[in-house]
């Protein structure tokens, strides 16, 4: 589904990532390492955010190593970034309507199915995203990029600032998405044991390195701990 | 008694709809898709002398220039946002000013085509008769509902959250499936385009156009009135100029009863009390007197 091939990134002149080779398919690939490993900077280069210094990214077998971001979400490809990931002064259902600007199917189809995933939200539709609790902006973020239906979905450390029971609500509806829609998830977490219980394939990240990439189950905990410790 | 069909009275009550106009075209640049623009001046302006030209000097058939007038400004606007839109918003301020300030030179240097500070005219009335005034009066007010109506159209349409959630976050923006920098291009161009309908229709308003019509004074004062109103509102930037330019300059300026000593104090009276309502506005509403309520959104 995406392809990496020896793709280098980073910001201006300075390298993040370093010739990184990748194959995600249609599974829960989940993305460790410490703080500056290069997560988030993997992250923004597969959605067309950063551009590559290197190395071609290919998506379904098409060359999207230069594809501008808008053309990626019409290809079936959404990101839920980090920080800025919502709307702050659109309402809960302004939000989630503009993951409708793509796809065909009738857009009240698409955000009741976020509602029903995520019941929590309903009360909450009419309200400005921004006035949200973390959680529950959060929930807002992976809903909008739901709605756009698309085939990859990367989410980057989507419990971040998270309590640890919205944090484990959160993977477990990850995991949920996946099954229920058959989607390729690329899901870079700080929280590697959690992470880990959802994952069908695993790749730490070291210094912009990769240092591990093996299927995640039955994986020697301690061999990732290790890629923390570089 | 106010005399609503005085050949003053419909002169003022027309300037007040353009500004009326201006001030929504400006809260859809601005309060609706973040862009700022500080060359409203430049735009009514250049529609203004664009059609007064092509008119008088190039004898134009009437609809033929009006339509000609506004392809004019809706290049310009092209140009100028394809240069300055993907800028932060202090960049866009300054380009936008600097804009409205060479339109406003060129017509004072250029006197081949603009006659400079001599002025050009006479625009006539799009039709003639007696009534013209009063016909050009409604041409104005059919146009500037129309713009409210879009407005109010265009904030609840699925264009329209685009242009809001590129405000609010462009960067999350251009994942949506969208082309974020054309979308504010197309928007830019044809706002800017409407506010050079506006000025090429001051233009027989006025009828004698000069330089001194194209200060700064215009694009603050419809600044200073969709603030008033409310930015994030259709009808922000009819409150807005209600309470300011038709309170001040044609109300209070025209018809309030004063003795003569004090008709010199009245402009600064007037200058200082606009100061005082915006300093007052943006303590206490500071998203205007419409305040930040949203428009319902139940239907979507």
């Amino acid at each position: 589904m995406l392809k990496l091939n020896a793709v280098s990134s980073g910001y201006g002149d300075v390298t993040i990532l370093k010739e990184i080779d990748l194959d995600v398919g249609g599974e829960v690939f989940a993305v460790l390492g410490s703080n500056g490993a290069g997560k988030s900077t993997l992250m923004k280069a597969v959605a067309g955010l950063l551009r590559s210094q290197g190395g071609t990214i290919s998506f379904e077998g098409r060359d999207v190593t230069r594809t501008a971001p808008n053309k990626l979400a019409e290809m079936g490809l959404a990101i839920v970034p980090q920080e800025g990931n919502i709307f702050p002064d659109l309402t809960v259902r302004e939000n989630l309507s503009l993951g409708a600007l793509v796809g065909t199917r009738p857009r009240k189809a698409r955000m009741d199915e976020v509602f029903d995933l995520f019941p929590d939200l309903v009360p909450r539709i009419d309200q400005k995203a921004g006035s949200l609790s973390g959680g529950e902006a959060q929930m807002v973020a992976v809903g909008r990029a739901l709605v756009q239906e698309p085939r990859l979905l990367l989410l980057d450390e989507p419990t971040t600032g998270l309590s640890p029971k919205y944090a484990s609500s959160l993977f477990r509806k990850i995991r949920e998405i996946h099954e229920q829609r058959r989607i390729g998830i690329l899901l870079a977490e700080q929280n590697a044991v959690k992470a880990l219980e959802i994952a069908d394939r695993v790749l730490v990240l070291s210094l912009g390195a990769i240092f591990l990439n093996e299927p995640a189950k039955g994986i020697d905990f301690d061999r990732v701990r290790a890629g923390y410790h570089i | 008694m106010i005399d609503l069909l005085s050949g003053y009275a419909i002169f003022s009550l027309s300037t007040v709809l353009v500004f009326v106009a201006l001030a929504t075209l400006l809260h859809l640049q601005f309060g609706l898709a973040g862009i700022v623009n500080f060359g409203v001046v430049g735009f009514w302006g250049l529609g203004m002398y664009a059609f007064g030209i092509l008119l008088l000097n190039f004898q134009l058939p009437y609809f033929v220039a009006l339509i000609l007038a506004v392809a004019i400004v809706a290049l310009v606007a092209f140009v100028l946002g394809w240069v300055v839109l993907d800028l932060d918003s202090q960049a866009q301020l300054v380009a936008t000013l600097a804009f409205a300030a060479v339109i406003a030179d060129l017509v004072t240097t250029e006197k081949w085509l603009t006659k400079g500070v001599v002025g050009l005219g006479t625009v006539p009335h799009p039709f003639g008769g007696a009534q013209s005034a009063l016909w050009l009066l409604l041409i104005l007010l059919v146009l500037t509902v129309g713009v409210i109506v879009y407005a109010r159209l265009l904030g609840r349409s699925p264009f329209g959250r685009l242009l809001a959630a590129i405000r609010d976050n462009e960067v999350l923006a251009r994942n949506l499936g969208k082309d974020t920098s054309r979308a504010k291009l197309i928007f830019f161009t044809l706002t800017s385009a409407g506010m050079g309908l506006f000025g090429a229709l001051s233009a027989p308003v006025r009828q004698f156009l000069t330089p001194d019509l194209l200060g700064p004074g215009v694009t603050f004062s419809v600044w200073i009135a969709l603030i008033v109103g409310g930015k994030r509102w259709p009808l922000g930037g009819l409150l807005g100029v209600l309470l300011t330019i038709f309170v001040f300059d044609f109300l209070i300026e025209t018809y309030l009863r004063v003795p003569s000593d004090w008709a010199q104090i009245i402009p600064i009276l007037k200058l200082m009390l606009y100061g005082v309502t915006l300093v007052l506005v943006l303590l206490f509403r500071p998203f205007g007197l419409l305040g930040d309520r949203r428009q319902p959104t139940s239907h979507l």
